[in-house]
């Protein structure tokens, strides 16, 4: 398949695309997040395209995913709405502060102390403590 | 600053949705009257006596309400030298559901059918006799492989249990195909009493996960016959009406006594989870990893998840299925944003996103074949490959790569903010 982007062609592999997708999708949607960190690598590393023409396409990319996931979980009587009506409040105004926060840290600094957290955490759910 | 003002709106209404769930708004008589001090006694114990062979047990408790959680004295008499039992659970109900894919030890083949009630108790606890504590102690060293309907036989308990095998359990047969086009396969017919009991006994441990929650040596028989128990009932429960019955055995039961357990804000109750919270908790760590996950490039779900299943005794299917709305308003506004300055690929989107479609069709429908367990292990491992990744991204090589391109993508987002300027102007 070949994408243009601001007078940019690309070729990709759009079968590898799909596939990978899919699977992020089936494990993102059973495990309820919604993938980003994943896809992103898929179609820099796997598709070999730039940043610039990932950041928003993954982005709709992964709304079709979480949107069809919501409506099944939905379907399966999952959710809870005190509980969501709890969360959803918290996860917008921190969309509204993080940014003023990003000004003044490194994301690289972030990205290394998520790194331990993710690690301490995963070691926690494999009960290796 | 419209986004911010709808945000706003978007809190208020939710907070004033808590708040009017949780009753605040309603009259509450019965909220400041004072607990009768007095037992409340069981019609039960005039008709016990008369029939000695079935005598049913007395029980009586010390009081009748309890603000999220407590201790109850349970008295009452039984027939000389025979145990009693103490079932309590909530009137409230939760789902429970498991999915059997454990070899059937007579046919050697897994027979891949989920069980399933609607009608769980939200608590349900059996109280058994002192001289079973340390039974009970064995069993929890057995860890997460524990059997309920073992262990309430070890206890000479399984004759007393009654409250959850009398819920209605469905069944229904998984295939591969239906699990594919996300099914949850065909209906089977309803099960007889004892199957239905022995598939309750299963759930029971698959909602409730530990023996702890279900199980606990407290009654101290005395050899008059009579008995006592100290009851806790833990925070973080379901509000509403509780029963008591004493058992000694299938048919020598009293009648239900009932307590009331009250929450209040800003505790509010999950209807779904079958678990009051201190609403505070999930809201500040929503936004402290909402807030960590915007900083470094990933959603929270990936720690909001792990992180809610470990705190608050929350089923995964709940927390899985709630988490993932949230995210969903936060990637819209993303999408909208980029697209108003046409920085993205519709098609490269679209067409990934269909194959993500189906992926995400199929998703929700494995959760819940699932153990708690299960969850936490395999969530355990993506953790670990994220942790990689993440690793990697901060990796010389790669920032140095990453710089060039961000400098790249800046260039380019200028270009496109300015044409979407432009185009304004005109």
């Amino acid at each position: 398949m070949i994408v243009h982007f601001w007078g940019h062609e690309f070729k990709i592999n759009i079968v590898l695309g799909c596939i990978g997708g899919f699977l992020i999708a089936v494990v993102s949607s059973m495990f309820g997040f919604g993938g980003g960190p994943f896809m992103v690598p898929l179609m820099t590393v796997g598709l070999g395209l730039p940043m610039y023409v990932v950041v928003g396409s993954s982005l709709l990319a992964i709304f079709f995913n979480t949107l069809m996931g919501t409506m099944r979980h939905y379907q399966f009587g999952n959710f809870d709405l005190v509980f969501f009506l709890i969360m959803f409040p918290a996860a917008i105004l921190g969309g509204y502060i993080a940014p003023q926060i990003a000004k003044r840290i490194s994301p690289t600094t972030v990205k290394r102390v998520a790194v331990a957290g993710l690690v301490i955490l995963a070691l926690n759910l494999l009960g290796v403590y | 600053m419209k986004r911010s003002w709808l945000s706003l709106a978007v809190a208020m209404t939710a907070a004033f949705v808590i708040l009017w769930q949780n009753g605040a708004f309603a009259e509450k008589p019965a909220q400041h009257a004072p607990a009768p001090k007095a037992g409340v006694q069981s019609p039960a114990q005039g008709a016990g006596k008369s029939q000695p062979p079935a005598a049913a047990p007395t029980v009586q408790i010390d009081k009748t309400a309890l603000d999220n959680g407590g201790t109850i004295v349970v008295t009452g008499t039984a027939p000389v030298g025979k145990p009693v039992y103490l079932e309590v659970w909530a009137e409230k109900t939760v789902r429970a559901s498991r999915f059997d894919a454990d070899v059937d030890k007579d046919t050697g083949k897994r027979p891949y059918i989920l069980y399933m009630t609607h009608d769980m108790p939200a608590y349900y606890k059996m109280f058994v006799p002192k001289e079973h504590k340390e039974t009970l102690v064995k069993i929890k060293q057995e860890g997460g492989k524990w059997s309920f309907s073992k262990a309430l036989k070890d206890v000479g308990a399984d004759a007393v249990y009654s409250a959850p095998a009398a819920k209605a359990v469905d069944r229904y047969q998984a295939t591969l195909m239906g699990s594919i086009i996300g099914s949850r396969g065909a209906p089977l017919s309803s099960m007889d009493e004892k199957e239905n009991a022995k598939r309750s006994m299963q759930l029971v441990k698959a909602r409730f996960r530990s023996v702890d929650k279900v199980m606990s040596a407290d009654v101290e028989m005395h050899p008059n016959g009579t008995y006592r128990a100290e009851i806790k009932i833990r925070a973080g429960l379901a509000p509403g009406k509780y029963n008591i019955v004493a058992a000694v055995d299938k048919t020598a039961k009293s009648q239900p006594v009932t307590f009331e357990n009250r929450i209040a804000f800003p505790l509010v109750y999950l209807s779904n989870g079958g678990t009051s919270v201190n609403l505070f908790g999930p809201f500040f760590l929503t936004l402290a990893i909402a807030i960590f996950g915007v900083l470094m490039g990933a959603g929270g779900g990936f720690i909001m998840n792990p992180l809610l299943v470990s705190i608050w005794p929350l089923p995964h299917t709940v927390v899985a299925g709630t988490v993932m709305p949230t995210v969903l308003f936060s990637q819209g506004s993303g999408i909208y944003n980029y697209s108003k300055i046409k920085f993205i690929s519709w098609k490269l989107g679209v067409a990934i996103g269909l194959a993500m479609v189906a992926g995400g069709f199929i998703g929700p429908k494995l959760t819940e074949m699932i153990t708690l367990a299960q969850f936490k292990f395999v969530f355990g491992w993506i953790l670990l490959v994220l942790a990689g990744l993440m690793f990697w991204q901060t990796t010389p090589g790669y920032l140095e790569k990453n710089k060039k391109e961000q400098d790249i993508m800046k260039q380019f987002k200028k270009q496109a903010e300015d044409a979407a300027k432009a185009k304004k102007g005109n």
